[in-house]
Formats: structure tokens, C-alpha cells, sequence
């Protein structure tokens, strides 16, 4: 009987039912009137799945994205046509509902939410923060445009070594520029410097009037400020329009040659700068959704990414746990050489030889990362910040049950909803404990393991 | 004679037994198959494809994102099983079947760009909008139970595209997929689901 491999490590994306086996957290605080009753069913559809019901930007879905969604109870905006520490305009939140914000995963709402339900759900955003209650947006002032001329763009130059922009985003405007790289935004999270020559990824748009109010309002909550008394008007046109002239071709528009650079230059950047790799691709892989604890509000605990914690119950193969993949010597992967990392997640051995099972850790699929981006993973790896946290061994079941469940199984054709749950970090003992175990549990029926795939 | 012949039946009986238990025991899954077995030859079995792209910078951009499509794990929810494991001739062509407490019942889409059951209804965007934050050409946010969109809009916008440009030409399957169907009236896939202007929001 040959087992079908895929079939069974579709449960790869079982941790994600994890986060639906609660109910939703409470709403906010009510207020009267139909548009907020409007405003909320939206934001409760549209919105709360990142946002969170409470706005504080920690919905079910808010802990792989980067940058994060919006805490929208701080009241504070990145991206406002007013001055630095002021509200948003009602026109500014509109226009990101509208039109998503580039290069983030905040979608461009335009075309599903419109007209009074858009005035609606951005009245209901407001009500988050206090903010909007007593205080009131300041408006810039957008001065006459400096045509995009060679010559504005020439002093747009100087200006941009002026204000030092390149510390930041780099000479080339890439966005790697000397103290690049460590950025954090007021919610302790991490964040990169714009890569100016991707215009494509502008938050808040790519038209020199955009970038100009960039310059003014600054980026709020980052280190971005604002450069009203730093520079002129003009000066600020002139920098706008140099930042425009400073985009490259997107690969979508590139020829063959082109490409083939293109894609010599990214690995040549991969292989100078591995831990940048690595950090891309665990997060397109999303490692931290299945290696983190979880809260009851179904959000990833806040500094447990990546030292595992989540327990998956399939019957009747036992209890496994994810495992600890931060830097610790003792309970993570700091003892462990690069070739053993390696070979656990692309040939699923671990480093006592103990084999995984092929789900739900799909290291079949890694197997086809390529050598370079293997060493990129264990490079960003090894850079996590060590988090001692002893992940229980898989509980496997004594012979008997483990005979019984093949025959239920096989035989008999039934089927077992897999499941999962979070631990609590540590508790006194140093055991975890399940958070949802006991008179508490609210075990999940994963997608149903189909008797007959397993017995491929 | 016929003493012996009751001794061999019930060693035979015995050994079935315990044969039957060991065979039990071993079976996958997964103590009898090599290594190798559960390495995806998804790649292998559509690279021939790529290389009829008549557009060399086309070709390159599908190559990029046959990669990606690899490492990301897409063909082991988006191809369909056969009797013998996934079935490689109707490589992402969708279907298999996720069901779920919370979220009802719920079908892999087709990928592949038939034009009556996949991929081809649905423009660039609408499929890098899937991508990128989860939302459906409906309007409706999907639940990430179902596909780990959130991993995937870490991509850059570059890498989405080469994704979408390698799944505008792997071969198209016709393939019908079924619908999502909730089957508890509380699944939290409703949640997503909530059609604002059905259900007025209750006070």
C-alpha cells in the first residue's frame, strides 16, 4: 500500500482552524444609530478579520502580516494628509479603505464598500480611539507643485543628501541604507525603510503630490518625521520629484536580459545578505503560524513566534508539538550544527534521527528550496533571540490504542478530525499546559482525515 | 494425523494474527516507505510545460514562480488525489476537501486557467488579491484555515506576479469544484462570510 503523502499533509494548514475554535471577543462599546449599526457589520466582516473586533489590530489573522494592521484605538495614522501627531482627515481614511495600502496585505476596498457604507465604516473606525472626540485633524497646506523638470530632480538630489535620506534608504534609495535594518515602529514591531525604487509599493501613492505630503504630514509611529521647518516647500517638491526619477523597472515589464540580471542580482543580494533571505522566505512559508503560542483571543502571544508551542492531536498517531525554533541552547536550535536543521526540515529527520511524520510539518516541500536558500533559513534562524521554552516530546500512544486506531482506521473506515491547541507558556511546574484542555476544551475538527487517503 | 493438522491450523491462525498485527502496525502511515517517497515530484511533473512559453521573459517570470509555487506547498491542497496518491494529470486542478467544525465544508479551487472551471474567470488582480490579503473576488475575506494567505503576502509584489504569470500557463484541467457549503448556522467562517446588507448588524 503506498500512502499518499499529499493527502495527508493537507493538514499542513491545520493551525489555522486552531484560531477559529472560539467565539469572537466582545464588541466595542455600543453606540447608537443606524450608520454605526451599518459601520460595524462591515468592520465586522471587512475589517475585524486583521483589525480585531476591538481595533487594536490583533485579529485572528494580524500576527504572520508585516507590517501589522492598524491599532486604530492609539488614534494614531500613518498615512494622513495632516501634520505630524494630528488625526486623519475622514478623506485620508477613506482613501485607504479605498484604495488599500500598497506593499502591505490591506486590500483595496473600493470596489466592495462604497459610497455610504464607506462613510459609515470609517465613522465606525473612529470610534476607537477618544482622539477623534476631542481633538480635530490639522490639515497641511499643499503649496503649488514644482514641475518635474532635470533640474528639480538635480536639486531634489542635493536635498536628499541634505536631509540625510540615504541613512535610511540608501544612496540608491533602496531602502538598505547604513542604519537600515533594526527599525521598529511605536508598537515594537519591525518594520524596513521604504525601498524608493519600488514605486509600486507607496503606501500612500506614488505621484510626486503624494510623496510631497509624505515629506510633510511624515509617517507617524515610524521613524519617518515629518520635514516641515527641516526643509522648503520647494526643497520638498524638488525631493518628491527626485524619488519619482528614482524608480526602477518592475520585473512585470522587464525583457528577457533584464530578467536574467534582475533575478543574478537578487541572488547575488541573497547570498551577500543571507539573514534577509531567510527572514523573506520564513515569512512567505509562514513558520511562526504553527511555531508560536496562542491566546484565547486566538492571536499569536506576543514575543513566543517561532518557539513553537502548538499541539496537534492525530489520532491515532499521538500528540505532537511544534517545536522550538529560537536560538536557545537547552529547549531550541542553538546546539543543533546547520546541516542538522537542514536536514529536519527538508528530509523531516530530526536531530536524534527520530523521523517526523510527513504531516503536519510539510518538509517535503522544502525539500525543493534550493541548497543557497536552505542556508538562508538556518542563517535567519539562528538570529532569533533565545526563548526557553521546553516543548513536551511527542505522547505517543501505547501499542494497543496505536493497533486499535490503525484498525478503526483502516479496517473499519472511520474517520478522525485532527486538532489542534495553544500551551500556556510555562507555568510553575515547567510543564506547559494546554490552554484549552479540560473542562475548557474546545477541540476543533480539523479537516477530516480521510480513512481511505491514509490507507494509500 | 489429525492432532498435527489442528496444531498447524492454529499456528497458522496465530501467525495470521500476529501478521495482520504487524501489518498494522507498519503501514504507512509511516514506517515502511523510504525517504524519497514523501518528496513532491509536482515539479518534475509540469517542467516540460514551461518551456513551450514562446515569450523568453514570460518564460523566466513562470520559472521564477514554478519555484515559489514549490516551496510554498501549493499542490499538496490544490491537486487532486487519485487512487494511487495525487494525481499529476490534474496538477492543481483543485477539489480536495477540507472539513471543519468552524468552517463548514470546503473545496481546494482550481488553479489551473480553464476557462469554464479555473483559474481564467479571474483577472491578475483578482488573483493576487487573493494573495496578498485573503479577499475573494466577492468581497469576501477567506478564512485562513483554508489557505495560509497571510504567510503569502509577506511576497513581494514581484514574486506574486511571477507566481500568477507560472499559473496562467500550466496546462488547464476542467475541473469542477464544489462550493463552500456551511453546515452549522455559528461557524466562524460566517464571520467572513457576513453579508452586511442581508444581515443588519443586531443591536
Amino acid at each position: 500500500m503506498r500512502r499518499n503523502s499529499s493527502g495527508v499533509a493537507r493538514v499542513t494548514t491545520v493551525f489555522f482552524l486552531f484560531l477559529f475554535s472560539s467565539p469572537l471577543r466582545s464588541s466595542p462599546p455600543d453606540e447608537a444609530g443606524p450608520t454605526t449599526d451599518l459601520g460595524r457589520s462591515i468592520y465586522a466582516a471587512r475589517c475585524a478579520p486583521c483589525h480585531g473586533s476591538t481595533g487594536q489590530g490583533n485579529g485572528p489573522n494580524a500576527g504572520l502580516l508585516n507590517p501589522r494592521p492598524r491599532n486604530f484605538t492609539s488614534g494614531v495614522y500613518k498615512f494622513r494628509s495632516t501634520e505630524s501627531g494630528s488625526l486623519p482627515t475622514d478623506d485620508d481614511l477613506m482613501s485607504t479603505v479605498k484604495n488599500g495600502l500598497h506593499g502591505t496585505s490591506m486590500s483595496d476596498w473600493g470596489a466592495f464598500i462604497h459610497g455610504d457604507s464607506l462613510k459609515a465604516v470609517v465613522a465606525y473606525i473612529k470610534t476607537f480611539s477618544p482622539k477623534f472626540q476631542n481633538d480635530r485633524p490639522r490639515p497641511i497646506r499643499v503649496t503649488t507643485p514644482v514641475p518635474m523638470t532635470a533640474a528639480s530632480i538635480e536639486a531634489g538630489k542635493k536635498v536628499y543628501a541634505k536631509l540625510q535620506c540615504a541613512d535610511c534608504h540608501g544612496t540608491d534609495g533602496a531602502g538598505k541604507g547604513v542604519v537600515a535594518g533594526d527599525f521598529k515602529d511605536d508598537w515594537n514591531y519591525d518594520i524596513d525603510a521604504a525601498d524608493l525604487t519600488q514605486p509600486w509599493m507607496f503606501r500612500g501613492g506614488s505621484t510626486p503630490r503624494d510623496i510631497y505630503i509624505r515629506f510633510k504630514a511624515g509617517v507617524d509611529g515610524t521613524p519617518m518625521p515629518s520635514y516641515v521647518g527641516t526643509a522648503t516647500d520647494k526643497e520638498m517638491w524638488d525631493l518628491a520629484n527626485y524619488v519619482v526619477s528614482l524608480a526602477r523597472k518592475p520585473a512585470w515589464k522587464m525583457n528577457a536580459g533584464e530578467l536574467k540580471d534582475f533575478y543574478a542580482k537578487l541572488d547575488l543580494q541573497a547570498k551577500a545578505n543571507p539573514i534577509q533571505r531567510g527572514r523573506y522566505l520564513v515569512r512567505t512559508i509562514g513558520c511562526g503560524g504553527c511555531h508560536s503560542m496562542y491566546d484565547d483571543s486566538l492571536g499569536i502571544i506576543e514575543g513566543t513566534q517561532f518557539s513553537g508551542g502548538l499541539t496537534f492531536e492525530l489520532y491515532p498517531f499521538g500528540n505532537y508539538t511544534s517545536r522550538n525554533l529560537t536560538s536557545d541552547k537547552e529547549t531550541g536550535l542553538g546546539n543543533w550544527t546547520d546541516q542538522e536543521i537542514k536536514r529536519a526540515f527538508t528530509q523531516g529527520i530530526a536531530r536524534d534521527g527520530r523521523k517526523f511524520l510527513p504531516f503536519p510539518m510539510p518538509w517535503a516541500s522544502f525539500a525543493s528550496l534550493k541548497e543557497e536558500d536552505q542556508d538562508a533559513i538556518v542563517a535567519y534562524l539562528r538570529t532569533l533571540p533565545a526563548i526557553h521554552h521546553k516543548i513536551p516530546d511527542p505522547e505517543k500512544p501505547n501499542i494497543f490504542s496505536y493497533l486499535w486506531g490503525k484498525f478503526r482506521m483502516l479496517v473499519l473506515k472511520e474517520q478522525f478530525p485532527a486538532s489542534a491547541h495553544s500551551m500556556k507558556p510555562v507555568d510553575d511546574g515547567g510543564k506547559p499546559v494546554s490552554v484549552l484542555s479540560g473542562s475548557q476544551a474546545r477541540p476543533i475538527a480539523l479537516r477530516s482525515v480521510d480513512a481511505k487517503e491514509v490507507q494509500r | 494425523m489429525k492432532k498435527i493438522l489442528k496444531r498447524v491450523a492454529i499456528a497458522v491462525a496465530a501467525l495470521a494474527v500476529v501478521g495482520f498485527l504487524a501489518f498494522l502496525y507498519l503501514i504507512p502511515p509511516f514506517d515502511l516507505l523510504p525517504r524519497e517517497a514523501f518528496i513532491n515530484p509536482h515539479a518534475a511533473a509540469v517542467a516540460g510545460s514551461l518551456q513551450s512559453i514562446a515569450d523568453p521573459a514570460e518564460r523566466a517570470l513562470a520559472e521564477r514562480g514554478q519555484y515559489i509555487m514549490s516551496y510554498s506547498d501549493c499542490s499538496d491542497c490544490h491537486t487532486p488525489q487519485g487512487d494511487q496518491g495525487p494525481n499529476w494529470d490534474e496538477f492543481l486542478a483543485g477539489g480536495a476537501k477540507f472539513q471543519t467544525r468552524y468552517t463548514g465544508t470546503v473545496y481546494s479551487r482550481n488553479l489551473t486557467p480553464d476557462k469554464e472551471t479555473g483559474l481564467a474567470r479571474a483577472s491578475d488582480e483578482e488573483v493576487k488579491r487573493v494573495l496578498r490579503s485573503g479577499v475573494f473576488h466577492d468581497g469576501r475575506i477567506m478564512a485562513p484555515t483554508t489557505m495560509p494567505w497571510p504567510a503569502f503576502s509577506n511576497m513581494t509584489e514581484e514574486d506574486r506576479d511571477a507566481l500568477v504569470v507560472y499559473l496562467r500557463h500550466i496546462r488547464p484541467v476542467e475541473h469542477k469544484v464544489g462550493e463552500w457549503s456551511p453546515q452549522t448556522p455559528n461557524a466562524l467562517y460566517y464571520f467572513y462570510a457576513y453579508d452586511y446588507a442581508e444581515h443588519p448588524a443586531k443591536k
